[in-house]
């Protein structure tokens, strides 16, 4: 148990936070506000949520995730040059890439909310949902040593 | 039964619909299983080479997954509303349903991963619920008033008891009982009993009734003739194609397929004479009738090859064939049914009805043209890029439907959480309805879609090599190797060479069953039958690289292997997901034993044949120890020895009772060494001591009584100086023994690996943990230079086990002994009414036993203590003759 475990920890229950906080919306309350609530209500309750939501990612999730991110990484040496590896550095790439589209998708969701496109909305939020697990897997899949 | 009307007349926008009813939606839930598998089969089959046993575990997901569940659930269905009885208990179609799910899961595990056990149990799971299903259908027609349909039953009764046998088969097949040509035509037998039983004849069954149907006509007068007519040739035909593929009877094969087949021309009367009446003119009626042409094609070769081949190459030649019958009958059938049936189970009014088949006939024409196009493509021996084209036709078409299907199902699951606004709903109003909630899903699916692709792609990007700074490995030379296939393993094991070596495998198959070998980095041979070769040249050598064959179950049997590249570190590390455990090689300097391995070079076998006893009443003999000698004592693995006479079995005597053996013992070795004769009667102190180096004594004896006896070094630690080597026989012949003609003598030892006296040996002798054993010094050498006889002859095989820890139940495959004589006695008699299986000898013991073999083959001699059997204590009789 060293500080390093922290880290770790901040890293794992962040990601834990994000990835749980979409499905427990997607597969909880979207359902169960579809069924209670009137249409006005519930539009009026998922932006509310939506934009709960994406604050708590800009404030608490990016910037965490990012931070511990970056320093278990530094911690583990890894380079620019070993991100081409096979192995440790070729799976750490492909996972920062699909965050990254995560977060794109993500950002499209709050924008298409704003503007009033519900099909984009809906269509990015599912995107961002498989990403994110998608990236789970990624990060599972990397080598513990 | 409402849902018996709608599938019979197929015109519910004239009935009265009722309420969504329980059933619709248990059929619902049901049917997004098939359509769970269906999109998990296009999975695999895009996955492709990165699975374990991709081609098992595609034909598997799909038959065993979607068609299995599909008929389960449709048979039943059937069943119900053709003869008007009152639905069985729902719970137990469920856990049938849940059973054969679980069952299936546990099958593709057990085979993909293993272990085999879970495999086999599956598989027992499936046979059991498919005979709980068979006894369901029995009781329904018991229960039901006799009717039109009654003939239907038949049909599903005998499917069900065609995977009852399958599902055997295939558990056989899992565990590996049989190897070789056995297991070939297992294989054979395995998949024609499940296609054309289980899915056949149930195929063949309900198109009496839905062909008419799909066509939207009345079904012929003749097909309650023709369905008996069919299912009495069908059915039995089927048992005898099956019976002569298990005993490689072609003939009786072929007879049994003819009467499937012409079972088969029957049922096509009564359907010709609907197609008459009405030409077909929806998507489910075309994509019906291809797939009945595809069946029929099907059959047609089928029956061309199981005359032209012997049983046991049926499988491998049937395999080509296979996306003829997965993709053009089976997978056809079953998009074409479920065309049909979906809107008729998923309800909610006529204008659901309507609604719903729109949307799944959506660009019929295309994904039929799509699918039927495809079929051939995959068929014919093209380039690979065209082949690539028949796999996205064929993909593309089902995915369109899966896709189709989802919706609909969705859509119905949406209508139903909201059934007062569905009740209320007018028929144009639940049109709109309709359009509102696949507008609705569609950004769903739009957004799993798009997900999954970024994953897909995430992780295509995490896997591949590609072409990184890193990767790329610049030429530097080139090797062509040799490697063979054959015993559950692949030879060399590990090929190394400098980074750079442009590696060329030539890969042969040695075994009397198909293999192929694949790389970790992607290339692959095609299947291999035996004796086939191919060529594989991976790309320049930059790091380890495993191999291994992706025959179900062969590489955690052990077919793996490995190119490692020289002057990295990489040799020496531990090969990852190869499925044994054990020794890995070079891990302790021992490498495990390969017992199919060839020998040496120059290696000569220890001659067993027993010499007759040699003339007069007294033998001079000289034996020399020695401790210097290097032998082969098992494949390819020559180690030093301890040896008298320099041999390892030392040297027989052979004499009478009576006669007198005058042993002049002289040390050559390096150490200390004595020697203890079992037949003589002496105090030991004197001829038994241990002698010095250069010493050396006379050792007399009077063979009083008759027997196999051992002789060994009798210098302690006898452990070691018995497990290295020093051991031999003495054969006083019984009084009257009678001649026979041939006469073979095996002294089985252990085997341990490692230097003579090293602590790493000793350790494994004290605790009596052999790495192998042996016949007369060499594990497995007499598999590799068999023992001969021929057929009618009376051989003798006399024994002897040397220890020192274990004893022998030495037994010969497939030829029982008439005579057994076992530490100076007869315990069997030619002329005794019984009969004996194993000579059985505990460390020291010696004896005999006779037999007649029965004809000509080859006849595995073992000690039947099978784990020393399968560690070398093996050898071959070759019986030639009549």
């Amino acid at each position: 148990m060293t500080w390093w475990s922290v880290v770790r920890f901040l890293h794992v229950l962040s990601a834990a936070l994000w990835v749980g906080g979409q499905l427990t919306v997607s597969l909880v309350v979207l359902p169960l506000a579809r069924r209670l609530l009137d249409e006005q209500r519930r539009a009026k309750m998922m932006s509310a949520v939506g934009r709960r939501f994406g604050i708590v990612t800009a404030a608490v999730f990016l910037p965490v995730q990012l931070g511990t991110g970056v320093a278990l990484a530094w911690r583990k040496g890894v380079t620019w040059a070993s991100l081409a590896d096979p192995g440790y550095g070729r799976i750490l790439v492909a996972k920062l890439l699909l965050f990254c589209a995560v977060m794109a998708a993500a950002g499209l969701h709050g924008w298409a909310s704003a503007t009033a496109r519900p099909g984009l909305a809906r269509a990015m939020a599912v995107a961002a949902l498989v990403g994110s697990l998608g990236v789970v897997l990624l990060a599972t899949a990397l080598p513990a040593t | 039964m409402p849902t018996y009307v709608q599938i019979e007349k197929g015109r519910p926008s004239d009935l009265p619909q009722p309420p969504p009813r329980p059933r619709a939606s248990w059929h619902l839930r049901a049917n997004a299983i098939v359509v769970g598998w269906l999109s998990l089969t296009a999975a695999v089959a895009l996955t492709g080479d990165m699975l374990p046993a991709p081609r098992w575990l595609l034909i598997h997901v799909f038959l065993l997954g979607a068609v299995s569940t599909a008929i389960l659930i449709w048979s039943e269905h059937f069943a119900v509303a053709l003869m008007r009885v009152r639905t069985p208990p729902q719970r137990g179609s469920l856990t049938r349903l849940a059973l054969l799910n679980a069952a299936t899961t546990a099958v593709l595990a057990g085979v993909s991963v293993g272990p085999w056990q879970l495999a086999a149990a599956g598989a027992a799971l499936v046979v059991g619920v498919v005979l709980w299903h068979g006894a369901v259908l029995v009781l329904l027609v018991r229960q039901a008033l006799p009717g039109r349909f009654g003939h239907v039953i038949g049909w599903y009764v005998s499917a069900a008891g065609a995977l009852a046998v399958g599902g055997t088969l295939g558990a056989l097949l899992a565990a590996h009982v049989w190897h070789g040509a056995v297991h070939e035509r297992l294989r054979a037998a395995h998949a024609e009993v499940n296609l054309f039983g289980w899915v056949g004849l149930t195929v063949l069954g309900t198109l009496f009734t839905l062909w008419p149907t799909v066509l939207r006509t009345r079904m012929s007068e003749a097909t309650r003739k023709a369905s008996r007519a069919g299912l009495w040739l069908a059915s039995p035909g089927l048992t005898v194609a099956v019976a002569g593929l298990l005993t490689g009877w072609r003939w009786m094969a072929l007879a049994g397929l003819t009467a499937y087949a012409a079972g088969g021309l029957a049922v096509l009367a009564p359907l010709a004479d609907a197609l008459r009446r009405r030409r077909p003119h929806t998507g489910a009626a075309w994509m019906l009738g291809a797939a009945i042409i595809w069946f029929e094609v099907a059959l047609a070769v089928d029956l061309v090859v199981v005359a032209t081949r012997p049983a046991h190459e049926v499988a491998a030649a049937l395999d080509p064939l296979q996306p003829l019958v997965l993709v053009g009958f089976v997978a056809q059938v079953l998009l074409g049914s479920l065309l049909h049936l979906l809107p008729a189970v998923l309800g909610g009014g006529p204008a659901r009805f309507k609604q719903n088949a729109a949307l799944l006939e959506r660009g019929w024409a295309v994904r039929l043209a799509a699918l039927n196009l495809g079929v051939p493509l995959l068929l014919l021996p093209l380039p690979r890029p065209v082949t690539s084209l028949g796999w996205a036709l064929v993909l593309g078409s089902v995915l369109a439907f899966v896709v189709l299907a989802v919706i609909a199902l969705t859509r119905a699951r949406l209508a139903g959480t909201q059934p007062a606004v569905a009740a209320a709903a007018t028929g144009a109003s639940g049109l709109a309805k309709g359009g509102r909630t696949w507008r609705r899903s569609l950004p769903v699916v739009a957004g799993v879609a798009v997900g999954c692709l970024l994953t897909a792609a995430a992780i295509v990007v995490a896997t591949t090599g590609g072409s990184g700074p890193a990767t790329t490995v610049t030429a530097t030379g080139s090797r062509t190797v040799e490697v063979t296939l054959s015993g559950m393993s692949i030879r060399p094991a590990v090929i190394e060479a400098p980074v750079g070596t442009v590696l060329t495998l030539r890969v042969t198959n040695a075994d009397a069953q198909r293999h192929d070998l694949r790389l970790a980095t992607g290339e692959r041979t095609p299947m291999l039958a035996p004796g086939q070769s191919a060529t594989l040249k991976p790309a320049p050598l930059g790091e380890p690289v495993d191999g291994w064959c992706t025959v179900a179950g062969h590489r955690a049997a052990g077919m793996t292997m490995r190119l490692v590249p020289t002057g990295t570190a990489a040799a020496s590390r531990p090969q990852p997901s190869t499925g044994h455990n054990g020794h890995g090689p070079a891990a302790d300097g021992l490498a495990r034993l390969d017992l199919a391995a060839p020998m040496s070079p120059g290696w000569k076998p220890y001659d067993a044949t027993l010499k007759p006893v040699s003339g007069g009443a007294e033998h001079h003999v000289e034996i020399r120890a020695d401790d210097t000698l290097v032998q082969e004592v098992a494949p390819g693995v020559r180690q030093r020895v301890w040896t008298f006479n320099g041999t390892m079995p030392g040297p027989v005597l052979r004499g009478k009772v009576g006669d007198v053996f005058v042993v002049t013992f002289v040390n050559g070795a390096t150490m200390g060494h004595g020697i203890d004769f079992h037949a003589g009667a002496t105090a030991p102190d004197g001829p038994m001591r241990t002698i010095q180096p250069g010493e050396r004594l006379t050792y007399r004896f009077r063979a009083d009584f008759a027997g196999a006896w051992l002789y060994h070094c009798s210098t302690m630690p006898m452990t070691q100086h018995i497990a290295n080597g020093m051991y031999g026989a003495v054969i006083i012949d019984p009084p009257d023994l009678p001649k026979v003609d041939r006469e073979y003598l095996l002294v089985q030892g252990e085997l341990y690996l490692g230097e003579p006296g090293s602590q790493a040996q000793v350790a494994k002798i004290r605790q009596g943990d052999p790495d192998g054993w042996m016949f007369n010094g060499t594990a497995a050498g007499y598999d590799h230079a068999p023992l001969r006889a021929e057929a009618g002859e009376r051989v003798r095989i006399w024994a002897v086990a040397a220890g020192p820890s274990s004893g022998t139940a030495l037994h010969v495959v497939g030829a029982p002994f008439d005579t057994v004589y076992q530490e100076g006695a007869y315990r069997l008699r030619a002329r005794d009414p019984g009969g004996a299986q194993v000579l059985d000898l505990a460390p020291a013991q010696g004896g005999f036993a006779e037999l007649v073999f029965p004809e000509r083959g080859t006849y595995p001699v073992v000690d039947h203590t099978m784990r020393q059997a399968e560690a070398g204590a093996h050898g071959l009789f070759k019986v030639t003759g009549q």
